[in-house]
């Protein structure tokens, strides 16, 4: 399974990203300051967007999602259960998956955005998806919700997962590092080689880089165990 | 000094509470009462019960800046210069004057190329700057952001931190998820279920926070 970017270029407004390379199966990272063209690529993965020039290829993919930074875009039912049942999931099941249980008959637009976030995601989650694209999955999220799809984004052992943030303090495990490097979508390789060649990495990161040590894998444990592993 | 008496609102209950002058980071679970916290300390809303007094005032008596979670919803103005001089605008100031605090406060802050720009033209960062200018722009006693930071980059939200640290204001109150930016404060609240807590300078806060996600991923072996 596999997504193959080749020589493309997207365009929006006066903005141009160009994009080779192929995601394979595995948990992908794409970073870059906001407005490097992240929703962009991801919008062109998904296939909302096509590109100007060259192709975007697939083997095997089956199934896809993209997942909107926010999450009322994605709302269609009137209620908070209305909304998992409109994902043909059972309401009481998502609902406690995302911290809502009790809450079903509540009205969406009456909901934080966080909470927004914590539905819409659970209910991606619930799915089995051979493309998952998520375009900022964490903002909104509170630092435990976080750390909760982190962990569930770096289980995800089938299909491609391919994730745009700008997240800086928690990360899941990933097998591949990108960058968006102006204007230009860069593969890093994969991890934990990929590390060192990050050029914008979150400062808990650096913190580790600074002194020479490479952790196993990007989540904040990974960097912690690496550096109480080290002397100094 | 902020202090907090007997109040009740919404899910929110504050016995008694002082909050130093300073830079103060506000931290908790989604849902936990930091936003009816700070709608409070603005004076948007009023406690059914108890009392707030900012430097022995009621917050409705003090001049407010805000910035939301998403700035770029916020904005009203197509050109950046109209939206940071709105609040003068809005209080009558006399235009000369209006003209003259937009200059000073964007050169304060270094945004003085965005003044001829249209908003819809500016990136996430950009506009969270001009929503920050528009909050400073009639010398608020209290800035409150309420995750400001949260559709923000590393860079930009750094930006925004190097700004606030240079602004004389003697309240600062961020509502933030990210726990690096919160040890910078003087101060942390930490409020869950609609109690604080835990209220302290970050070493104290953290110490209590240790082996939670609310803790700075760089402070794991010190």
């Amino acid at each position: 399974m596999r997504a193959i970017l080749d020589d493309v270029i997207i365009r929006r407004g006066s903005f141009q990203l160009e994009a080779s390379g192929t995601f394979s199966e595995g948990v992908h990272l794409v970073t870059g300051p906001v407005g490097s063209g992240k929703s962009t690529l991801a919008l062109a993965l998904e296939g909302a967007l096509l590109p100007v020039a060259g192709r975007i290829g697939e083997e095997g993919i089956r199934s896809r999602i993209l997942s909107l930074p926010f999450p009322e875009y994605h709302i269609t039912g009137d209620t908070l259960a209305g909304e998992a049942a409109s994902w043909g999931l059972l309401p009481a099941s998502v609902l406690k998956t995302a911290g809502l249980s009790g809450r079903g008959g509540e009205d969406v637009l009456r909901c934080s955005q966080g909470e927004l976030k914590r539905l819409v995601l659970s209910c991606i989650l619930a799915w089995e998806w051979d493309l998952l694209i998520l375009d900022e999955p964490y903002s909104s999220l509170d630092c435990a919700w976080k750390e909760s799809f982190s962990r569930r984004l770096g289980e995800r052992r089938e299909g491609i997962t391919i994730i745009f943030t700008h997240e800086d303090e928690i990360l899941p495990r990933v097998d591949e590092l990108w960058e968006i490097q102006a204007g230009r979508l860069v593969s890093l390789g994969r991890v934990p080689e990929a590390i060192r060649r990050w050029s914008r990495p979150p400062r808990y990161i650096r913190a580790a880089l600074d002194k020479g040590i490479i952790p196993e894998n990007i989540t904040p444990g990974d960097v912690r165990d690496a550096l109480c592993r080290t002397p100094g | 000094m902020i202090a907090i008496r007997g109040v009740s609102h919404r899910i929110l209950e504050i016995p008694d509470l002082l909050i130093p002058a300073g830079r103060v980071a506000v931290i908790g679970p989604n849902g936990g009462g930091k936003t009816t916290l700070l709608r409070l300390l603005a004076g948007i809303d009023l406690p059914v019960a108890g009392e707030i007094l900012i430097d022995g005032l009621a917050p409705r008596s003090r001049e407010v800046g805000w910035v939301g979670e998403q700035p770029e919803r916020e904005i009203i103005f197509h050109r950046v210069s109209d939206e940071i001089s709105s609040p003068l605008r809005f209080r009558n100031d006399p235009c000369p004057f209006v003209d003259e605090r937009v200059k000073a406060l964007t050169g304060e802050l270094g945004i003085g190329e965005l003044l001829g720009r249209e908003t819809r033209d500016l990136s996430a960062g950009e506009k969270a700057l001009v929503a920050l200018a528009a909050a400073l722009a009639a010398k608020p006693d209290i800035l409150i952001l309420d995750e400001t930071d949260s559709n923000l980059d590393q860079e930009s939200a750094g930006t925004v931190e190097g700004l606030i640290r240079g602004i004389s204001c003697s309240h600062v109150l961020q509502a933030t998820q990210r726990m690096e930016l919160a040890a910078r404060a003087d101060h942390i609240l930490f409020l869950e279920r609609g109690r604080v807590l835990h209220s302290g300078n970050p070493t104290a806060v953290f110490a209590a926070l240790t082996g939670t996600p609310f803790h700075p991923p760089s402070w794991g072996c010190r």
